[in-house]
C-alpha cells in the first residue's frame, strides 16, 4: 500500500454519527459528503441506520401535517379579508 | 368592498394557510388558538405588505412574522424555557432501542415507524421544548433550509443546527417512550449478548 493510500482520508462508524444529520439534510460540503458516501457503501450497519433516520424524517414530515379541507382553506381566506382593513 | 391590495394578499397568503395553520396548531396546542394566531400574524403582514420586497421569498417573510406574533402573544407561557436533560440524547436513539429489543430484532426497524399513528408524532412533536419544535417543524414538515430557518426565528445558523438536531433526538426518545407506554412495543428492554 502506499503512503498516500495509507493516508488518505477516510470516515469511520463514529463520523458517520457525527455528520448523519447534515448529510440528510443535504448540507456536507462535496468531500464531507464523499467520504460519508464511501464509509455506508461498504459498512452495512451504518447503511441501515441512515435510511432508518432518512423513513425517520419522512414519518414526521407525512404524519405531522394537518390536512386542511379545500373548503376550509376557502372559508378561512372569505373570512380573513372580510377582516381586513 | 375587497381592494386590489386586499386581492393581491389573498392571492399571495392562499398557498400558505395550510402550512400557517399546520405550524400555529403544533405551536398553540389547539384550534382556536392557532386560528386566532394566524389571523393575527396576516393581519400584521397585510399591513407591512408594502414593506416586503416582490421577489424575495414571501413563504419564509410570512413565517417569520408568524413567529414574532407567536413569540409575542405567548411570552409569559415560553419565558422559561423547559429544562432538558441532554443525557442519553444520542445519535440513532430509536434505531438502537429497537435493535436491542429482541422481538423487534427479525422485523424491518422502518415498520416501527410506519405503524405509529399521526397522533403520536403529533403528541411528541407537541411536548417538545418550543424552541426545539419550531425549528423541527420549520425544518421536518415545512421544508425550511437551514439559513430561512436563521432569518425567520432570528437566530444564528449554529443555533438553528443544534436545536434541530436535539429536536428530533429527543423527538425519538419521545416517541420511543410513547411506544413502550401503548404497548407497541411489549418486550423487556433486553440488550443484545
Amino acid at each position: 500500500m502506499s503512503s498516500y493510500q495509507k493516508n488518505k482520508p477516510e470516515f469511520n462508524c463514529a463520523d458517520i454519527e457525527e455528520y448523519v444529520q447534515q448529510y440528510l439534510d443535504n448540507v456536507l460540503d462535496e468531500e464531507k459528503k464523499r467520504l460519508f458516501e464511501e464509509h455506508i457503501e461498504y459498512c452495512l450497519p451504518c447503511d441501515k441506520k441512515i435510511e432508518f433516520e432518512r423513513k425517520f424524517k419522512e414519518i414526521v414530515r407525512l404524519k405531522a401535517k394537518e390536512n386542511l379541507p379545500h373548503e376550509t382553506i376557502d372559508r378561512k381566506l372569505k373570512e380573513l379579508l372580510e377582516n381586513l382593513y | 368592498m375587497v381592494t386590489d391590495k386586499q386581492k393581491e394578499f389573498a392571492k399571495l397568503i392562499e398557498p400558505h394557510l395550510p402550512s400557517l395553520y399546520n405550524t400555529a396548531l403544533r405551536m398553540t396546542h389547539n384550534q382556536n388558538d392557532a386560528e386566532d394566531l394566524v389571523q393575527d400574524a396576516l393581519f400584521k403582514a397585510y399591513r407591512a405588505l408594502d414593506q416586503f420586497q416582490k421577489d424575495t421569498n414571501f413563504r419564509a417573510w410570512v413565517f417569520r412574522i408568524l413567529v414574532n406574533t407567536f413569540i409575542t402573544a405567548y411570552r409569559k407561557a415560553i419565558r422559561q424555557p423547559q429544562k432538558v436533560s441532554y443525557d442519553d440524547m444520542e445519535e440513532f436513539f430509536l434505531y438502537k432501542r429497537l435493535d436491542e429489543t429482541v422481538t423487534l430484532q427479525e422485523v424491518p426497524k422502518e415498520e416501527f415507524l410506519e405503524n405509529l399513528f399521526d397522533d403520536d408524532v403529533k403528541e411528541a412533536l407537541d411536548n417538545l421544548p418550543y424552541q426545539f419544535r419550531l425549528v423541527v417543524l420549520l425544518c421536518d414538515v415545512e421544508g425550511f433550509s437551514y439559513n430561512e430557518i436563521a432569518n425567520i426565528i432570528n437566530a444564528p445558523l449554529g443555533t438553528v443546527m443544534s436545536r434541530l438536531y436535539r429536536g428530533r433526538k429527543l423527538l425519538q426518545r419521545y416517541l420511543w417512550n410513547y411506544a413502550k407506554k401503548r404497548g407497541y412495543i411489549t418486550d423487556e428492554f433486553l440488550p443484545k449478548k
